[in-house]
């Protein structure tokens, strides 16, 4: 039974949710954090790049010239740009193009004569993750081109075909979106436990708590329990945002969602326990806090650069990383459906360090007291 | 009224590392007495009392509050006695009556229970704004009171304060050390620790701490007898040259303590014939009177004495 008190508890963590309501700082940061990220990830960036400028040097002025201008500008990611007299590479550096095509002064001969006629693609690869992008429309261009082009349709020994389960038409918000829920627990749950906390210290009201009978794990709950509902609020609206804005599907468990959430926020605030437990500073905490949860959630957990093309030491770094496995759990539950069983790893994995982390966070905040 | 003392501690020592902060201390204090704690910043004031309330258990030694020991790792101590800490006093973004909620239910103290003791407690200090006032808006004295209300909710027969009084107006200091005096009136025992030494003259009695040890124990007059068993003297040179006559008065025999106080000097002399011929010298235009020494001087003598 060990004397854990409820009563106790209860009290603390009403006057956190007192505390909460009258702080501006800590009501802005919980509210607006959530909204700004899904406004900036939901609306602002878009992975799938458009209006690509394609500067064209039509050297045939011919039909089929014509009509492979026409597939380009139809495919709603390229805009066609006169190169002028500079020609197109000028064009390219100087950034008033991103790619250009040449099209040879035979192109509309040698096409009706049936021969292999050519057209050269150039690209700005100084923006690698643009001409990555572009890359990936080229096969299809080229299709639509080729059908339009030939006389006959042109037998192809096999036709590979790609269809993209899941998120079918590739659609990167419902990639990102689910995956702030991350950012928010990340940064939200660790940020406002090491701030609070560290203030207990830093004005010596923690000296006035313990000279209670009050006991440590009284006071991590009755602290920790206000600041995970709060953000689990925050996880709630981006929901809500995903599902009824964005059209994001949910196709798996909501109880396991939760379950995933949990774990994570419980990692989170045992994080920023254990920060304000060795901080005892709100200054000092905040910068923690943000190299030991922004940073690790946005970068290292999958939510923007995939996990498996990090260097080998990353990627054995992010296991360790507590946002790595919800992101898995989250993807996995919200965009495939994914259950328990195919989860377990990510499961076990947050389950594990999460557990770790609150027995890390007890001891220390314990050890500390004495 | 049982006769026990409140509060009885033997050879109490604790050590931070190689650090003994607190070295052997041995005191016992009476029930409604006011007991205070008189010494420099880090003389080991502070930890003692941490160590009474159970808020640090000691290396060594044996301390008994209100009957009880550490064989709980303080839990029986913290129940029993109230504690106002020199930092914190209350959450300046609560109101009065959020703040006093939040000490009852750290304390599990039944509603009704509560209530009532509020009620008292505000009689008590006088307190008679609005329980929804915020505490960020009251004046330093009034918030201290508040604080010590707080301490007092669950009716604790020994109360600790670690100067209470420290960045408070001296008006409000005088207030509240008539509040102190009406709690030992009810029968409570206080220990207080404090630097100010008009504060320390209100004690009942005084533990003089220096580096972690008890040098004297008394009331304030017992100890003023014991640093100064002869005469002293304030000396004002009224402008007059004094350098010279202060190098020859610092080799006198007899003399036991010379101290600059502003203008004027202290001189305590073993006896009265060492002052008569110490002083038989001085420069015309200076006068000395016979006084009788503070608690400064006390201290001076004991405590910066000690270190010279």
């Amino acid at each position: 039974m060990n004397g854990f008190n409820f009563h106790r508890a209860y009290s603390i963590a009403r006057k956190e949710v007192m505390h909460i309501l009258r702080d501006p700082f800590t009501l802005t940061l919980a509210l607006g954090l959530p909204v700004m990220l899904v406004t900036f990830f939901g609306y602002a960036i878009d992975y799938e790049v458009r209006n690509i400028r394609l500067a064209v040097s039509d050297r045939d002025n011919g039909p089929a010239a014509r009509r492979l201008k026409e597939v380009f500008s139809s495919s709603g990611y390229f805009r066609l740009v006169e190169p002028g007299p500079a020609g197109p590479v000028e064009m390219l550096d100087s950034g008033r193009a991103a790619a250009a095509v040449f099209i040879e002064p035979d192109f509309s001969k040698k096409i009706k004569g049936g021969g292999q006629a050519q057209a050269q693609f150039v690209l700005d690869g100084s923006d690698n993750s643009k001409a990555a992008a572009i890359t990936g429309y080229l096969p299809g261009i080229q299709r639509a081109a080729q059908a339009k082009l030939a006389a006959q349709t042109i037998k192809e020994p096999f036709s590979a075909e790609t269809r993209f389960l899941y998120n079918p038409e590739l659609n990167s918000r419902w990639f990102i979106v689910p995956g702030l829920a991350a950012i928010i627990i990340g940064l939200l749950a660790i940020l406002l436990t090491a701030l609070n906390v560290a203030r207990e210290w830093e004005n010596g009201s923690m000296e006035l708590l313990l000279s209670t009978p009050v006991r440590p794990l009284e006071i991590i709950t009755g602290k920790l329990a206000p600041y995970g509902a709060l953000v689990l609020a925050g996880v709630f609206f981006v929901y809500l945002v995903s599902r009824l804005v964005f059209g994001v599907p949910f196709e798996g468990s909501h109880l396991l969602y939760l379950a995933a959430c949990l774990l994570f926020v419980t990692a989170a605030l045992s994080q920023g326990l254990l920060i304000s437990v060795i901080t005892r500073q709100q200054q000092v905490a905040m910068q923690f806090s943000m190299i030991t949860g922004l940073l690790p959630s946005m970068l290292l957990s999958g939510f923007i650069f995939p996990v498996e093309s990090m260097p080998a030491f990353f990627q054995y770094l992010t296991m360790l990383l507590p946002p790595r496995w919800f992101m898995a759990a989250a993807r996995g539950i919200t965009l495939k459906g994914a259950d328990l069983a195919e989860l377990a790893v990510p499961f076990l994995a947050l389950g594990l360090l999460s557990a770790g982390m609150l027995a890390l966070a007890i001891k220390k905040f314990k050890t500390d007291l004495e | 009224m049982n006769a026990a003392p409140a509060v009885e501690v033997k050879d109490l020592s604790i050590k931070f590392g190689d650090f003994t902060a607190v070295d052997k201390v041995s005191f016992s204090v009476n029930r409604g007495e006011i007991f205070g704690f008189l010494g420099a910043n880090g003389a080991g004031k502070t930890t003692t009392i941490r160590m009474l309330t159970g808020l640090l258990l000691p290396s060594s030694g044996s301390a008994l509050v209100g009957g009880l020991g550490f064989g709980d790792g303080g839990r029986g101590i913290k129940k029993i006695v109230g504690y106002m800490s020199q930092k914190f006093t209350l959450y300046n973004d609560l109101t009065v009556g959020e703040n006093l909620d939040f000490a009852a239910g750290l304390r599990k103290l039944d509603p009704a229970y509560a209530k009532k003791r509020r009620k008292e407690l505000f009689e008590l200090i006088a307190f008679n704004k609005p329980l929804s006032s915020k505490v960020a808006a009251l004046p330093g004295g009034i918030k201290q009171e508040l604080a010590l209300a707080a301490a007092m909710l669950h009716d604790p027969e020994i109360v600790f304060l670690d100067e209470p009084t420290s960045g408070v107006a001296p008006a409000s200091r005088a207030r509240f050390w008539a509040l102190i005096r009406r709690i030992t009136g009810l029968g409570k025992t206080v220990i207080v620790t404090t630097h100010y030494m008009d504060e320390a003259e209100q004690c009942g009695r005084i533990a003089l701490m220096r580096t972690g040890r008890l040098i004297a124990l008394g009331s304030p007059e017992e100890l003023k007898a014991s640093a100064f068993p002869g005469p002293m003297a304030e000396i004002d040179f009224n402008g007059a040259g004094s350098a010279a006559f202060i190098a020859g008065l610092e080799k006198a025999p007899g003399l036991l303590e010379l101290s600059p106080h502003g203008m004027r000097w202290h001189a305590a002399f073993a006896a009265k014939a060492a002052m008569d011929a110490a002083l038989a010298g001085l420069p015309p235009a200076a006068s000395a009177a016979l006084i009788k020494p503070s608690l400064e001087d006390v201290f001076i003598r004991l405590v910066e004495g000690a270190e010279r």
